[in-house]
């Protein structure tokens, strides 16, 4: 389904600000495989997932969705087949806008768009009978400006919205992480209900432990741009929240460990 | 009151640039400076091809079609060559006041008896024969040449079906997909729209707008001067401005609405701050201060006020 390469990502090369935010990713996806990421702060999680995307285009490796080489694909045209909800709220919908407005966007996702009416009335009923499914009651304010909704509400309808077209690909970065524990919930709960029922394939990183020893069927873990982790199937519905704690100790003292041999090395040779 | 309806007139004409800088600066996000070309270029485009005795409404339609070239330059050098849009506009802009001269052949170029829409407007729904008066309508002391009125008539009717175009492909997939790229660019890349070729047809849409709008003008003033344009950026972002606090909507058809009424009312402001005695050098000036005011106004009077409220509360 996807395939990921050993792509590498360098931002600003040959700079003092260089940042190796992907060191050699290989990650092979399956069709209807739900896959929670997690990693310390800067490891290349949102790097690794933009590389998907396409928001950028990796130094080096390769990308294959069902079997076709994207690589070298721009953002707009890998649409087509990715859905995605962002860690901000604002960055998944066009504030000045209606709700139903936004949605008929979405229910164009990677198509042509022509001079056909963006709301005709059978759009607009079915626009209506996705967001009552919702059960938010935001199915009578489908004319209002999504501005004037709350983050939750918001990130619920980029969820709606993402899923609209079935993606090949869906792709959740963090999308809860702004919200209040109330709707953060809300919208996890939305986000199983979603990938449950259309079987999609997902990748979500997350920094919620309970989420990520909950959800999904497989959890990779990134440190400093690479995949040191991958647990699936039983080992992975085994894993508890204290357990991806432990490994983050576990990483955290490798890299202190690391920092004190470096400065021994220093101290020894500068 | 001829003065008042020639104001009336130049306002609506003027709404198209109006129309043409809201697409731009409010819909695209994209502060484009082509405009001070793109309407000089319409409406030297417009006389050149009356002066040699094409159909004026053929000539008005190239005169657009010529605006919106000019604003697709605009776009492919900022999106596709990656160039400052602010500076893509300039260029494009320079450029075209050359192009300009070229079109003309000359700096001024007069219609004198040549067909053109005003002189097809006056004599709409008449047998009269066309005359230098024409017939008048007397109300009270007031004199109204009937010509002038069925102007009005016509530039309203144009205004009006152009409007209804541009609201209508905004509610189209397409025009959905316009707005969404100045409201939120990632979004709509998200989506499956490439913004770059987005924000070009866009300019070109805007462009073309502002070019008609110059077609209209030299055919109403009877002239095209390569001058014309100046100031004509500022000129539409006062009216777009005035448009928006006179409706109060951030809706798509009622900021078009907004943008022909503001055009028309800061017409008749300026005539008359003419008629009291503003020296026409300073028109400019006048103009700018006011885009000016309207742009940090609100913010600088919400920050004087919360200052103020702080220093009542300590
Ligand atoms: N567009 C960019 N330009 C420059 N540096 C970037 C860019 N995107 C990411 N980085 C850098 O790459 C590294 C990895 O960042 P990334 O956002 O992928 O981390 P992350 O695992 O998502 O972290 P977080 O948990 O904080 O979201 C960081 O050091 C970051 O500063
Ligand atoms: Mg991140």
């Amino acid at each position: 389904m996807l395939d990921i390469e050993q792509i590498r990502k360098t931002f600003h090369p040959g700079t003092p600000n260089e940042v190796r935010a992907l060191q050699g990713v290989d990650l092979k996806i399956d069709e209807g495989s739900f896959v929670i990421v997690i990693g310390t702060n800067g490891s290349g999680k949102s790097t690794l997932l933009n590389a998907v995307a396409g928001s950028f285009f990796v130094d080096t490796g390769r990308l294959k969705l069902n079997g076709q080489d994207i690589t070298h694909w721009p953002e707009h045209r890998r649409a087509r087949f990715i859905g995605r909800v962002f860690q901000n709220p604002f960055t998944g919908t066009a504030p000045s806008m209606t709700i139903a407005e936004n949605l008929a966007l979405a229910a164009r996702r990677g198509r042509m768009r022509g001079l056909g009416w963006a709301l005709n009335p059978s759009i607009r009923h079915e626009l209506y009978e996705r967001v009552r499914g919702m059960g938010l009651g935001l199915e009578n304010r489908l004319n209002n400006a999504i501005g004037s909704l709350s983050g939750g509400q918001r990130q619920s309808l980029t969820l709606l919205m993402a899923g609209l077209i079935k993606p090949d690909l869906l792709l959740l970065d963090e999308h809860t992480a702004a919200l209040d524990p109330k709707s953060a919930d809300q919208v996890i709960r939305l986000t199983e209900e979603v990938i449950r029922r259309d079987k999609l394939t997902t990748m979500m990183v997350t920094h919620s432990m309970q989420q990520a020893a909950h959800l999904g069927d497989r959890l990779i873990m990134m440190v400093r741009g690479r995949i040191i982790y991958d647990f699936q199937g039983a080992e992975k519905r085994r894993l508890t929240p204290e357990d991806l704690l432990d490994r983050f100790d576990e990483v955290r003292r490798s890299d202190l460990l690391d920092e004190t041999a470096a400065s021994m090395l220093q101290r020894q040779y500068v | 009151m001829t003065q008042l309806i020639g104001s009336y007139s130049m306002g609506l004409i003027l709404s198209l640039l109006a129309v043409g800088v809201l697409i731009s600066f409010r819909i695209l996000a994209f502060r484009d400076l082509t405009v001070e070309g793109s309407i000089t270029l319409g409406g030297a485009v417009a006389a050149a091809m009356l002066v040699s005795g094409w159909n004026p409404w053929l000539a008005t339609f190239v005169a657009f079609l010529a605006g919106g070239c000019a604003g697709a330059v605009t776009g492919v050098l900022a999106t596709k060559l990656k160039i400052n849009g602010l500076l893509a506009g300039i260029l494009v802009m320079t450029a075209l006041y050359s192009v300009n001269l070229r079109v003309m052949g000359r700096s001024n170029l007069p219609l004198m008896n040549e067909k053109s829409l005003m002189t097809f407007a006056q004599h709409l729904g008449t047998a009269e024969q066309p005359t230098a008066s024409g017939g008048t309508w007397t109300i009270g002391r007031w004199v109204i040449r009937t010509a002038d009125l069925r102007v009005i008539g016509f530039l309203t009717v144009v205004i009006g079906s152009v409007g209804a175009v541009m609201y209508a492909f905004f509610q189209t997939n397409l025009g959905l997909a316009m707005r969404a790229t100045g409201d939120n660019e990632q979004m709509i890349c998200a989506l499956g729209v490439e913004v770059g070729w987005m924000q070009t047809f866009g300019l070109a849409i805007s462009n073309g707008l502002v070019a008609l709008s110059g077609a209209l003008l030299v055919q109403y003033q009877g002239y095209a001067d390569v001058q014309m344009g100046m100031g004509m950026v500022v000129w539409g972002m006062a009216s777009v401005i005035i448009g928006e606090s006179l409706v109060g909507s951030r809706q798509i058809g009622m900021l078009l609405i907004g943008s022909v009424m503001g055009s028309v009312l800061f017409r008749l402001l300026v005539a008359n701050a003419l008629r009291q005695g503003l020296n026409p050098n300073d028109l400019k000036l006048a103009t700018a201060l006011f885009v000016l005011i309207a742009l940090v106004g609100p913010s600088a009077v919400d920050a004087a006020s919360k200052k103020f409220r702080t220093a009542v509360k300590t």
